[in-house]
Parts: structure tokens; sequence; C-alpha cells
């Protein structure tokens, strides 16, 4: 059912993970693995308070573990419904932690010595160096996991009752004998009984006739999360034990419900269900101050003890843990919040004094509100400032602050650092390269080189004519020979606007006593034509007389208009250009979102459409926001469109005048951004 | 209603003129401990070990064989990595420094340029035909942002790591870390030449309308010809080969024996580079 699964440092190392198919391997090896993926395309994007993500037909699910920097990841077939990701996320989650705190404590802090100095007190660890052994390690994990998965599986297959699946699972698994049940928790008695009376149902339920079957599966249909109902089945029995989101009260009224038969060890089995709670949740507090080494120690008194039907019994016991462990500090959302409320303010002051504070939900939701807020007040649209925000909430539950810094400032630090990375470019800005580099690029004796091609795009009225005429200055002034081709065959006055443009830059360049200088043409054809025609036709003639690059206005559209971005599209497909740009103003507010959306969407759908579908549709490469000096420290269209595109802003348009063409400087954008 | 001045000369009035001295000198002195402390503190010796390159280079993994002595598989990193390394035969520990490749994050290197001792820039030697080009440009804002350190500061040392040698094959001549250490010069020279020529011909969008444009530099030669790692300014750059066997789970045991001698061998050079330097 999973393709893969793994568990790994936000550093980089990748301390467990398994792939289930040899196509999943293959491919988890090299760099294109859907982990990589995700943190490249998402993560590092800022996009972390989405719920999952989709790469080549896999759905990738994520959860953070915060205060160990830890990540895990499940990677499965995107045409799989499977419900139970998100419980096996969090379980894993809380039982890696439980398993191997010491050692992740450990492994933590050797990846962030503060100096060299501090050599001594990593090696005076509990874990030395020698026993970096990460395979001997993690050796009893593979085990737990198993179980986890099987349960869970086992679980989804009774939920969906398309075969009396489950209880034969749930029994027919060979017995457990290994070391790895030390987060159990699990009073040995409790199991047995429990064991044992599974045994009976199970048989009970195999012996009865398919009639009754059927009755069984249809209840274990409605005993799923949803219902509290009990069923008369052996069905029953997974759904109670690995039902996470029903409360303790409700399954105790589905046993009184259950009926069926001589019925004599059912109640046993509900006494020793209810015993279970008590004594499992005294164990989980007893456990808590136990380290790793008495913890292994414990397993193995554990294992002698087991029988067949070992390890849904344990997956029950670790779940129920998750539900009652509220003496559990610090480790899901769930035990965590219980234990900061009724410890007051007083006492979350003192742990803040000691450097000890952990965040949870409840301490940053005002700070992400006001952040919000601020994000917006500079002109963020909504949508993007709350996306933002709670990825760097998401990124923050479970982290120890320490000392004086208040939650605020550490959020706002976050923030920048998340806000960085959000608008730093992950492709090469640098224009003049590109060009460069695709003139210099060798050519077959026949083939005559091409020009590189610009397109600029965007809706009307945000000056894609004006600064296209301020990079056809920049390309003039680095010695390049400059084509325009008025593809804005709508408005009116649009190629006499780009014909006086062409006049001035003209009279600029001759003026310069340079003579290896660049120089300009503009490609016109009137009115009312097709604009991809002219721009073949510019795009030809660039070539036949040797011009490097080509810029192609076109007319501005409404990003709602179909017909008129289906022959943007058709533009694009046809002239295939080197970059597409998409201009937008800073005065942008929500809007941005919306616009810079559907340009991408209908380029991307269209542009594939007509050639076929054979190729991938183009997006927009790249951005050029204008009006920047229109908007003083409300510069949050920039953020907003390269959130929305993950694409750079390759120019800043600031001024009429033919040198007010900026490059983004992200760390000033950041500084604006945060500015009160 | 009386005044509450008399009250404050009352309660301040036990204090002795001479112990209310003493404490403001206490108090003075103190102050100038933390502030001695802290100065002394921020000028902390160059002791750290930067591991740049661009994603999927190896960084990583070349930290975690270099402490743990096992190269874990890894994944895009986003976060820094910050270990301390304390090989054998070294003269002191070193603090390693493992900052993401994406170029998203790459950029973080610089804040802890002025802490480093020396810079290991990790280059992919299999992929780096392909991705010249985008390696050359971070290897330029490294060199750039060395070149632009202020002179009281010292200036690191620059290692080029021909790292994933052992993807290469040897020819008849030499071995497949000297073929990947002639390829990476090869390759990174004359990408940065093409770098250095375009700059010095052509004007950046910042220096439009200025007489003055402000360029990148850092690629400055002793000689006049093109760009050679051997005649760069900034100082004496290495060039040296290596590899590491990711310790992959689905491997059998005995592979696992082979895997603890190779990391050895393979980060050999890197190791005794590491060892030299003082």
């Amino acid at each position: 059912m999973l393709d893969h699964c793994s568990i790994s440092h936000k550093g980089g190392a990748v301390l467990w993970s398994r792939s289930f198919t040899p196509a999943a391997r293959t491919l988890a090896a090299s760099a294109q693995s859907p982990v990589n993926s995700l943190i490249r395309e998402a993560l590092i994007e800022g996009r972390t308070s989405e719920e999952k993500y989709d790469k080549d037909g896999y759905a990738i699910k994520w959860t953070f573990l915060n205060e160990m920097e830890l990540i895990f990841v499940v990677a499965y077939q995107r045409i799989l419904q499977l419900t139970y990701i998100d419980d096996l996320l969090e379980a894993i989650k809380t039982l890696f932690l439980k398993m191997f705190e010491p050692f992740l404590t450990t492994f933590v802090a050797s990846l962030h010595a503060v100096s060299s100095t501090t050599i001594t007190t990593a090696k005076s660890l509990p874990v030395g160096a020698a026993n970096w052994d990460f395979r001997t390690v993690f050796q009893s994990w593979d085990r737990v996991f198993d179980q986890v998965l099987k349960g869970l599986e086992a679980k989804a297959a009774s939920e969906r009752s398309s075969r009396l699946k489950a209880p034969a699972a749930a029994i027919e698994t060979p017995p457990a004998d290994d070391s790895s049940v030390a987060p159990t928790l699990s009073s040995e008695r409790a199991v047995d009984e429990q064991a044992i009376s599974r045994n009976v149902a199970a048989m009970k339920s195999k012996m009865r006739g398919g009639s009754q079957r059927a009755v069984g599966r249809k209840g274990a249909k409605n005993g799923g999360y949803s219902s509290g109902y009990g069923t008369a089945s052996g069905n029953e029995l997974p759904n109670i034990m690995f039902d996470s989101s029903d409360t303790p009260g409700k399954k105790k009224a589905s046993k009184v419900m259950r009926k069926w038969g001589d019925q004599a060890p059912t109640e046993s089995d509900m006494a020793s269900l209810d015993f279970s709670y008590t004594s499992e949740s005294t164990s989980t507090t007893g456990n808590q101050s136990a380290n790793w080494k008495e913890l292994v120690d414990e397993a193995s008194l554990g294992v002698r003890g087991r029988d067949g039907s070992y390890e849904v019994k344990d997956w029950e016991f670790t779940e129920k843990g998750d539900l009652v462990s509220q003496t559990l500090a610090t480790v899901g959302k769930q035990p965590g919040k219980p234990e900061k409320t009724t410890m007051g303010t007083l006492g979350s002051m003192f742990a803040r004094l000691t450097g000890g504070k952990v965040l949870t939900d409840e301490d940053l939701k005002p700070i992400l509100a006001t952040m919000k807020e601020h994000l917006m007040k500079k002109n963020v649209a909504k949508d993007i400032a709350d996306r933002v925000c709670d990825g760097v909430g998401k990124n923050l539950v479970g982290k120890k602050i320490g000392g004086f810094t208040s939650i605020k400032s550490s959020f706002q630090e976050a923030l920048g650092a998340s806000l960085t990375q959000i608008l730093t470019p992950k492709t090469s800005t640098d224009v003049m390269q590109a060009i460069r580099t695709k003139l210099a690029s060798p050519l077959s004796s026949t083939s005559v080189r091409s020009p590189y091609t610009m397109a600029f795009v965007g809706v009307n009225g945000v000056g894609k004519s004006t600064n296209l005429s301020k990079v056809c200055f920049w390309l003039i002034q680095n010695r390049l020979k400059v084509l325009i081709a008025a593809c804005d065959t709508f408005r009116s006055g649009a190629v006499e606007q780009l014909r006086v443009h062409v006049r001035n830059l003209s009279m600029l360049t001759n003026d310069s006593p340079d003579l290896n200088r660049g120089s300009v043409e503009l490609y016109e054809k009137g009115y009312g034509k097709d604009a991809a025609g002219i721009a073949k036709e510019a795009i030809a003639y660039a070539k036949e007389n040797e011009f490097d690059v080509v810029l192609i206005d076109t007319a501005g559209r409404m990003q709602d208009n179909e017909p008129l971005m289906k022959a943007l599209a058709k533009l694009v497909a046809i002239n295939t250009p080197d970059k597409i740009i998409f201009v937008g103003e800073a005065l942008v507010g929500n809007e941005a979102v919306d616009q810079l959306t559907k340009f991408d969407r209908a380029l991307r759908d269209f542009s594939a459409a007509g050639s076929g579908g054979s190729i991938k549709g183009r997006g927009i490469d790249g951005m050029l926001v204008t009006k920047w000096d229109t908007v003083d420290d409300k510069v949050g269209a920039a953020l907003s469109m390269t959130y929305v595109t993950g694409q750079p802003i390759l120019f800043v348009g600031c001024g009429q005048t033919y040198t007010d063409l900026k490059q983004l400087r992200v760390a000033n954008v950041v500084d604006a951004l945060l500015a009160d | 209603m009386a005044s509450p001045t008399p009250d404050v000369i009352s309660i301040a009035a036990p204090l002795s003129l001479s112990s209310s001295l003493i404490a403001a000198t206490a108090f003075v002195l103190a102050l100038i401990a933390v502030y001695v402390y802290t100065r002394l503190k921020s000028r902390v010796k160059a002791s750290d070990i930067l591991i740049l390159g661009a994603s999927d280079a190896g960084k990583t993994a070349i930290l975690s064989s270099l402490v743990y002595d096992h190269a874990l598989p890894t994944h895009t990193s986003l976060q820094t990595n910050f270990s301390v390394v304390a090989l054998p035969n070294a003269k002191r520990p070193w603090r390693v420094v493992d900052v993401p490749g994406h170029p998203r994050m790459r950029d973080q290197f610089r804040e802890f340029l002025p802490q480093a001792k020396a810079v290991v820039f990790v280059v992919d030697v299999s992929t780096v035909a392909r991705n010249g080009l985008l390696v050359a440009e971070h290897l330029h804002q490294v060199l750039h942002a060395i070149t632009s350190l202020p002179p009281t500061q010292p200036t690191p040392l620059l290692l080029l790591l021909a790292h994933k040698s052992d993807l290469l094959t040897s020819s008849a001549t030499s071995t497949a870390p000297q073929v990947a250490v002639t390829r990476l010069t090869t390759i990174l020279e004359r990408e940065l030449e093409k770098r250095r020529v375009s700059q010095a011909n052509g004007v950046g969008v910042e220096g439009l309308g200025e007489e003055e444009s402000e360029e990148m530099g850092g690629l400055e030669c002793a000689g006049a010809g093109p760009f050679k790692f051997a005649e760069w300014d900034g100082g004496e750059v290495t060039i040296i080969g290596s590899w590491v066997d990711v310790d992959r789970s689905d491997k059998s045991i005995n592979e696992k024996e082979k895997v603890g001698t190779e990391i050895q061998s393979g980060l050999q050079d890197l190791r005794s580079w590491i060892e030299q330097l003082s």
C-alpha cells in the first residue's frame, strides 16, 4: 500500500527509511526521491502548512517533530485513498520519540555544536562517539513499524469491510519475538487476558456462517471513527483497538452493546479492557523517567511472556497511551496541551526563565493572528499571509525557546528566515548570463543562431510596454541587438507607444561614443492581426538579421478571459520563448494570487493542449514587479507573487526613466515586511 | 496629606555614603567585566570549517562520515548542521558547518564566513559537466564573499572537493580521483572565465544609469590570461578528489564491513587536509 516511509533529521540525515517496492527504492535513492521533492518544492518554499504534496503520481504526507527536529514522511500512490496515513504518522512519531529519545537528544545535540570548544561535552554525552551505529540503534524500530502499519492497515481494511480480513490479520500474524516492544507500556496480565479473549472471539467468528459474517461486516462499517456503537462480531476488536479518535467513554459504551452467542469470554474480555486503561496510564507515568536502556531490558523481559496475537495489542496500547498520557510532556499536541493549561501562567513563566519553555499551539495562536494581520497590512494577500504564518507556526510548535526571548521575537526571527527563503530565487536570476550562454552555445553548421526571446505577459495597465522598454535599454547597454515585436494588436496606440520608445532608445544609443554598441528595432504589423503569427514572423526576421534578443510585447488581458488566455497560450506554444515574464504591479493585493495562478495555469494547460499534450505546458519563468516606487514599505505583492509561483522576481520597475530598473534585494524586502 | 518625599529619604538614610559608594563601584566593575567578556567572546578565533556546495553534492554525507564514521543516507537539508569533528591527528577539534545547498538557503553561508578557518566547496563531479553553469555561479558568490572580507579578518583557506569521484572511471594514466580533479578544474575554470568576461563587458541591472557600477568581483587572477585557480588572487586553492559510500539500509552485512573501510579511504585526502590545518 505504501511506497516509501522515512524518518529523517531536518539537517538532511535520514535516520530510518524503508521502500516497499523496488521502483520506490531506486527512486528513493536518487536525487529525485519523493522526500527530496517534498523538501525542495514544498518545505523550503514555506508551504509547510499544506496537508499533502503531490508529485509524479505520489501523494506525500509528512509531519514534524520539532523538539527533535525530525521529519516523518510517507509516500504512497496518489490513486489510493489511504485513510490511515495521518494516524500512521502520528503513531510512528509518538513511538519513535518514546523509543529513542535519549539517542535522539544526543544526536541533535551533536548537530548543534556552538563552538569547537564544546567537544568535551559532546564526548561525555551518554551515547559516545563509539555508539554512532545508526543501524544497530534503530534495529528494533523495523518491527515496531511493521506492527503499527499492519495494525492500521487491518483497521482500514475492516473499515472498508470489503473482506473479512481484519480479524484474520489480527490473529494470523506470526509471533513477535523482538525487543521492540519497549514502548508498549502495557501490563502483561492485561495483554494475556485480552489476547485470550480475542482468540476466542475470532474462533467464534470463524465458526459462524457467512450470513453472520455479513452482519459483522456491516457492523464493522458502522463501528468506524464516527459511530460509537458496538458490533456483533470479531471485527469489533480491531475497531476498538485502533480507534484513536474515540474517547474511552465511547468505547465502554460499545462494549456494553456487545451481545452475541454464548457470551462468557467477552465479559472477561471487557473487564480486562477496562482494567488495561487504568493500568496502562499508570505504567505510562512510571516509564516517563525510565531511560532508554531500561526500556530495552523491560522489553526483553516482556518478550518471554508474549503470545501469538501480540502486535495488535502492542499497537492498541501505544495508541491509547497517546490518548491517556497527559503525563508525557511535549510528545504530541494532544498530550502537550492539557499539561500546559494545568501548569498555569506561573509555571510557564518559570519554565521560560529556566529556558525550558516549549512552544505550543496555544502560545502561538495570538502571535499568529497578529503577524497575519501585520503581513496583510503590508499588502500581502490574505491567503498567502495565512499560509506563510501557519507554516512558520508548524515549524515552531514543540521547539524550546530559551532565556528571555519572547515568543513573539522568536516567531519573528523564524518568520524572517522563512520569508528570506521564499523570496530568494531558486533559479538563477542572471538574465544576461542566460542570454550569453544561449548565444554562445555551439551550433551545427547548417542551423542559424536563433535569438533569445522574452515574452512579457500580464493584465491590462500594469506597465508591460514601459518596462519592456526599460529591459530593452539595459540590453542595449550590454551591446546587444534587440528586436521588439509589437504583438499588442488590440489596444489602440500600443504600437505607436513602442515606436516612440524605439525612437528614444535609438537616439540614446546614437549619442554614445561606443562603436560596438547595441541597437534596437521595432517589428510591427499593425492592428487586428494574430499576435502569435506576428511573434513568429518577428523571430524569423530576427534570425535572418542576426538580432540577439527578441522582446515580445503582448496585449494585456484579464486572467478570467478564457479566449484571450488561450490566444496567449497559443503564442507561447508556437514561439516557445526562452523566458515568459509576468508583469505585475506592486500595488496589487489579494488579486495577485488570482492573477498569477490563473496565468500560470492557463499557460500550462493550453500550451500543453496546443502541442498535442506531448510536451509539458510552459508556465511563468519569472516576474517583473512594476510601480515599486509607489508602495513605500508595503511590499507584500513581492511575497505573494513569489509564493504563488515559486519563480523569482527578475526585475523591479521603480520610476519613469529607462534607468529605473532594479533587481530585488531580498534582505530589504524582508526588513520592510517585518518593520512595524 | 504628608508628602511622600520624606519617606523616601528615610528609607535611603540608613545606607551610609560609603556603602552606597561600594555598591556603585561594584556595579560598575561588574558591567565592565560583562563588557570585556562579551568582547572577548565575540573575537573568537576562527574555528569553523564551512562545507558549501550545490544541493545534492554530498555535503551532509561528508559531515556524517566525519562525525559518526557512517555515511548516512541523506536528503536535501532544511537547516544548517554544526558538528564538532576531532580527528586523531588534527591539531585541534574543528567545528564543521554544513550549509544547505538549495539556492534559497545557500546564502546563509555569509554569516558563518567571518569565523571560518577553511571553506570546503563540494562539487559533484559526476554531474558537473551538466551543472557547470550553476555550480560556477555558486562558487563565484563564494569567491566574491571570501575576497570581500574586511582585511582585519583572516582569509579562509579554500578547498575544492571533487566529490563522488568513485562514479568516474579511471583512465589508463590516472586514477579516478585524479580524473575527477582534472575534470572539475577544467569545467569550473571555463565557466568562471565566462562569467568574468561577461561581467567585464556587461552592465548589471543595478548599474543602469550610473557611471561606476558595482560589480561582483572575486575572480581576479595574478596573470593576465584566463581564470586559473592556481593564480587566483584570493589565496591558495587546493583541489582534491573524494567519495563516500552511503550506508544504505538494504545492504548486506558483508558489504557493510566493506563500507567502513571505504569511508576511510574515500575521504582520506580530506581528512589529512583537515589535519594539517592549524
